[in-house]
């Protein structure tokens, strides 16, 4: 008599797996790269700054759908849409990526010792992304909230939320932690999945990369002070 | 080479079966000869200065498993780990993380294997079930042959398991090891297990989709198995799996 032993292996397994397991770490690296990405972008967009206010004016012109306007002007309502459905990916990644919180302190207290015990740089490359993902939760919907409900974007009306709406405060916070989170995020989807075979290069170009965009958001962040700190209250918006 | 130095070792010293015996550091002094290992200097060190000193060892070549410790923050085999790495002299020696104490610096591997093998079934699923000893064995193709014995050269040391944070926040993941043989099975023709039946033993948080990359797997394995490979394909042969 044939035994059927898989047939049974197969239903007692059944319990173990679900089908969510694989979409949520799908869903968390589809939206980590699409964020990441995004953040690429934004850093370079918000950067024209340094080239001087008319490069700016005419970035924001173009992203806000400038050529589609009779006038030749951006629209707003470009970023307040763009800005829901970046809240709404962010939500998503929130969530699946709070499958990997410690969510007790026993939990807390292992990562502790184990930290302290075992010397391993990608680990603690970890915790730091572990940080700046619980600093993210309270910093990122702030500033996606005001590109929601304020989203005009100029270099006038940019500096005014900066300097007189005293968002530099947000975003000096905001920068290193998004840049950290994003760049160790995307090193590690790409291992990960195993897009990459070899980590020591690609470590290398992550280091990089932070550094870069952290020495591009600081300069761009005290360019948008500067500007705030010579407009005389109330501005009116930049034209070139 | 650094001949005649004298090595400090601080010891992880503990006896949960001694009465009121508390977790300490022991410092111990020996003279370094040429050529040699941890597990040499505790040999010498459990000889000469402490029969009480415990620790494993069966093979002092690097394929048995048994003398997996934490030398100076890295998880290793201590037969593998030549003292003239450390050019301050000073060697601190900590039992492996995540694993029962039995002692000192030895820990049950063992038992934590034998468990896994169980949760996991980490054995051939032969196709045919029925047994028939006249027939003769299909040959395997020494390509899938050179795969699996990649896999199987795993010596269960327990480093894999000790080195990564996952595992040790969440005691029901399943580990490199786990995974590894897994994969091993997975690899196999012979094999009846499906791609959706392995989903069921690996496809959720305690398997291939809980693990986090941290990758202390891969760059502390002392024999140097492709975890990080391994385990992204799993993950990919997983998420595609139609369950």
């Amino acid at each position: 008599m044939k035994v059927n032993s898989l047939q049974y292996q197969h239903t007692h397994y059944a319990a173990l797996g679900s089908p969510w397991s694989a979409k949520a770490d799908r869903i968390q690296s589809a939206t980590g790269i699409l964020l990441g990405c995004f953040l690429l972008a934004h850093l370079h967009f918000e950067s024209s700054i340094l080239f001087g206010k008319e490069t700016f004016y005419q970035v924001v012109q173009f992203l806000e759908g400038g050529m589609f306007s009779s006038d030749g002007h951006g629209m707003p309502i470009v970023t307040k849409v763009f800005s829901i459905f970046i809240m709404v990916v962010v939500m998503l990644h929130a969530a699946v990526a709070l499958r990997r919180f410690p969510a007790q302190l026993g939990q807390w207290r292992a990562l502790r010792n184990h930290m302290q015990g075992i010397k391993h740089k990608d680990s603690h490359a970890w915790f730091w992304q572990l940080v700046t993902g619980f600093i993210l939760f309270f910093l990122a919907p702030v500033h996606i909230f005001t590109m929601i409900t304020n989203p005009e974007i100029g270099p006038h009306l940019s500096a005014e939320r900066v300097y007189h709406a005293n968002a530099w405060l947000l975003y000096a916070l905001l920068l290193p932690a998004v840049v950290v989170h994003a760049m160790i995020g995307l090193y590690r989807v790409a291992v990960k999945w195993g897009l990459i075979r070899h980590r020591k290069g690609l470590r290398k170009a992550i280091k990089v990369l932070i550094i870069y965009l952290m020495t591009l958001g600081i300069l761009s962040l005290i360019s948008y002070i500067m500007i705030g700190r010579s407009l005389v209250l109330p501005i009116t918006p930049f034209v070139p | 080479m650094s001949q005649g130095r004298t090595l400090t070792f601080n010891i992880f010293r503990y006896d949960p079966q001694v009465p009121d015996d508390k977790p300490k550091m022991v410092k111990y002094q020996l003279e370094e000869a040429p050529g040699m290992t941890v597990f040499i200097a505790l040999n010498m060190l459990r000889e000469q200065q402490d029969p009480s000193l415990q620790f494993d060892f069966v093979c002092r070549a690097g394929i048995c498993g048994s003398c997996a410790m934490v030398i100076n923050g890295y998880p290793t085999l201590a037969c593998r780990t030549l003292t003239s790495k450390y050019p301050k002299g000073e060697i601190t020696l900590m039992p492996l993380p995540g694993f029962e104490l039995i002692g000192d610096l030895s820990v049950n591997t063992g038992k934590f294997m034998r468990e896994l093998a169980e949760r996991l079934k980490l054995w051939l699923h032969p196709r045919n079930d029925e047994v028939d000893i006249h027939r003769i064995e299909a040959p395997m193709d020494p390509e899938e042959a050179a795969k699996l014995y990649e896999l199987e050269r795993c010596v269960e040391c327990g480093v894999c398991v000790s080195a990564c944070a996952t595992k040790q926040m969440r005691d029901t993941f399943v580990g490199a090891v786990g995974m590894m043989k897994i994969a091993r099975f997975e690899l196999d023709s012979r094999d009846a297990r499906s791609v959706e039946d392995f989903y069921h033993v690996i496809g959720n948080q305690d398997g291939v989709f809980g693990c986090m990359t941290l990758l202390g797997c891969q760059d502390n394995c002392p024999k140097d198995l492709p975890h990080m490979q391994q385990i992204a394909y799993l993950r990919r042969k997983m998420a595609t799996a139609l369950v």
